[in-house]
């Protein structure tokens, strides 16, 4: 069990001092499916952004806590009392990855040069190692020793030949699993990340990759926009199944309710302004397809 | 206007006469020699980009009078080829081959085109000659040059006869026991001339990977005949300063070239990348493709030109070049020019400099990808575009290994 806690987040652009988040509070837990909606300029993929660790962002005030069960990571990894509740934002990216956040972005980047196959396995390597650091006992000197007797046995020259936890072939397997699952071409995988993708085959990736790696908490930004019927169904399908069978917590963030249709909120959330201005259940999107946000900004600040 | 004063003084004709006889030369060959010479005098240095206040590439600030040390050359040489080509070392080639020779030697590189030309030609006591005869096809022509005394000068003519085809490896390295010791200066010159016979095939990779104390000038060109390729791999890892020139005049109906180019300067070092073709007959293609990073205060200066004749009808060509700053101190400054004398062209030509992507990062970091791995792994995608234009396997090999290294140097 994951819980993702905001608490009163306040967060500006890093460079000028533009307030984007004024107090955002919000609570994800393992299994969950948060929708959290509201016009542009809200401060949606913002709240996405600081959770993941985005540097224009700078944070002002408030927390983002993230609060794990023993147990979380199976039994491979050990989560004693002071290794329950860290602060994401004193910590990296990759760090928070490792931790088990995803962000599945908005506009994922490509990268040429670099196939999927090869960073997908990197990522998953560099995941599960990170992680053992950070769960490592502090006076874990014996696990020092090793690393320093295992730095002889590779030469820089010979590039990375370490294979990590997870090797080639192994990979392959997993690979070649998720992608049938999500009705992906096997060809993907050999493609270069996000390289010349559609915008649809961008999202579809996001997901395989939220797949592949597994997380506690999934944050998707608008991983719904620009997608055929389709491709919605798959991206949908790959939600459900994160959420049914790995018990990811999802904070889904849309502009539309459609894919609601497909993905089934628990919880509904209506940002404006920086900050969360309603809350509700499923109904909630129903209600804002049918009446707009107006609506609920009338409601919340009575005005016109 | 003389460029070279400080460096003649102790040039001497005895001493070009006694490289000429060592290599049992004809009288033309020294001739030729003299002439470059005595041309010192009053030429000036290459061409160099300069922008307001700044010539990017000094070489008046190099100590020529100390670096080049005209009758000591070492060097530990490898020329292989096939059974049915020719890859001979240049005395033997003036021996077998003085037709050949006078027919083209000087012919596409001028000896007097700048001042460190005129000083190559004047002094070289080191060269190959590849002569591939009609209808063969060569693989795996290598030339491994290791320098081992302060100043090598090196020839290497290509000629190839109609329909035949050669993929030629050169690399240029400092020998290990080289004489010079450690943080000792030396200078490194090479001319390179290829001449493409008609319907021929030239594939000529070249990875210079010398000592960071060194100085490298290098002219590569290539001129084609009807139907001709060739095709140029540059990789310059090496150095603390670099001049090249990489080129191919496409003198030929139909014919066609390719240049491929990545560096990687690090720490202080300094490349000026020239790449040029002329298109100078009807319907001929050109593709130029460059690559490169800087890091720490490196710097780069490329120049790249396209120019397409009058009567170069139907030509297409392409120029892209795109370099990547890994430090803040690094430099990097690029022209690509475009000139079009014949309104039947289809061009294009791009250049950019730019740092790693901060969304790109993220992108990988927030996957679990520590930042350092995450940017190694950007950094080696970035050459990949390049890299798979190399057909030369083990050329790619060794570059991708290079950078590679030094990418896991870094902090």
């Amino acid at each position: 069990m994951a819980r993702l806690e905001l608490n009163n987040l306040h967060a500006e652009v890093a460079e000028g001092d533009e307030k984007i988040l004024e107090g955002v509070t919000l609570e994800v837990k393992s299994g969950e499916i948060h929708a959290l909606m509201g016009p542009n300029g809200s401060g949606k993929s913002t709240t996405a952004k600081v959770i993941a660790g985005h540097p224009a962002y700078e944070v002002t005030e408030g927390e983002v806590l993230l609060h794990l069960e023993e147990g979380e990571f199976g039994e491979g990894i050990e989560i004693d009392e002071d290794h329950r509740t860290w602060n994401l934002l004193d910590l990296e990216p990759n760090e928070r990855a490792a931790l088990g956040i995803f962000l599945g972005f908005q506009y994922p980047a490509e990268i040429d040069g670099v196939t999927m196959t090869n960073f997908l396995r990197t990522a998953l390597n560099a995941k599960i190692e990170e992680r053992e650091e950070l769960f490592e006992d502090d006076d874990g000197d014996e696990d020092a020793d090793e690393e320093a007797d295992e730095g002889f046995e590779t030469s820089p020259m010979e590039g990375p030949a370490d294979e990590g936890e997870v090797g080639v072939a192994e990979f392959q397997q997993i690979l070649q699993e998720k992608m049938e699952a999500l009705d992906m071409d096997e060809m993907f995988a050999q493609r270069y990340l996000n390289a010349g993708f559609s915008g649809g085959e961008k999202k579809q990736n996001e997901v395989l990759q939220a797949a592949i790696l597994e997380p506690s908490i999934a944050v998707l930004d608008e991983i719904d926009s620009g997608l055929d019927i389709d491709r919605l169904q798959d991206v949908s399908d790959g939600i459900n199944a994160l959420r049914d069978q790995e018990g990811t917590g999802i904070l889904q963030i849309t502009h539309y309710q459609r894919i609601l249709d497909y993905v089934e909120p628990d919880h509904v959330h209506v940002m404006l302004d920086g900050q969360i201005a309603k809350s509700g259940d499923a109904s909630l999107a129903a209600k804002l397809e049918d009446k707009g946000y107006d609506w609920v900004r009338d409601e919340v600040y009575g005005t016109a | 206007m003389s460029a070279g004063t400080q460096v003649h003084a102790n040039l001497t004709e005895e001493q070009v006469r006694e490289i000429s006889g060592n290599l049992d030369e004809p009288e033309w060959l020294l001739a030729t020699r003299l002439e470059a010479l005595e041309a010192l005098d009053d030429l000036d240095m290459p061409d160099v980009i300069r922008t307001p206040g700044r010539d990017w590439t000094n070489f008046h600030e190099l100590d020529f009078e100390s670096l080049v040390d005209p009758l000591n050359a070492a060097e530990n040489k490898d020329q292989v080829g096939p059974e049915d080509v020719d890859v001979l070392p240049w005395a033997e080639a003036v021996d077998e081959h003085e037709a050949l020779l006078e027919e083209h030697f000087g012919s596409i590189v001028d000896p007097q085109e700048n001042y460190l030309t005129a000083l190559s030609t004047a002094l070289f006591s080191t060269g190959t000659v590849i002569y591939v005869p009609e209808g063969v096809d060569a693989e795996d022509v290598t030339i491994r040059t290791e320098q081992n005394s302060r100043s090598l000068f090196n020839y290497t003519l290509v000629v190839t006869e109609e329909s035949s085809s050669v993929t030629i490896l050169e690399r240029q390295a400092t020998g290990e026991d080289s004489e010079p010791r450690a943080g000792d200066e030396q200078y490194y010159s090479g001319i390179v001339e290829v001449a493409a016979g008609e319907n021929s095939y030239v594939q000529y990779g070249s990875l210079q990977n010398l000592s960071e104390d060194a100085y490298n000038f290098t002219v590569k060109r290539g001129v084609t005949d009807t139907y001709a390729t060739i095709d140029w791999i540059e990789g310059n890892i090496g150095t603390q300063l670099t001049k090249t020139e990489v080129s191919t005049e496409l003198n030929g109906d139909s014919s066609e070239t390719q240049i491929v180019g990545a560096f990687y300067g690090h720490n202080d070092q300094h490349f000026d990348l020239d790449v040029k073709v002329w298109h100078r007959a009807e319907h001929t293609t050109a593709d130029l493709v460059t690559r490169g990073v800087t890091d720490d205060v490196a710097r780069s200066v490329y120049e790249g030109v396209q120019d397409v004749g009058q009567d170069a009808w139907d030509t297409s060509s392409y120029q892209r070049e795109n370099t990547l700053m890994l430090s803040d101190e690094s430099e990097a400054d690029a022209s690509p020019k475009l000139i079009i004398n014949n309104h039947d062209t289809e061009a294009s030509h791009s250049a950019t400099v730019g740092q790693i992507d901060a969304e790109d990062l993220l992108y990988m970091t927030s996957r679990g990808v520590d930042p350092r791995s995450a940017r190694n792994m950007l950094v080696e995608g970035f050459f990949v575009p390049v890299l798979e234009e190399v057909d030369v396997d083990e050329l790619r090999d060794d570059l991708e290994d290079l950078i590679a290294a030094r990418l896991r140097k870094r902090a």
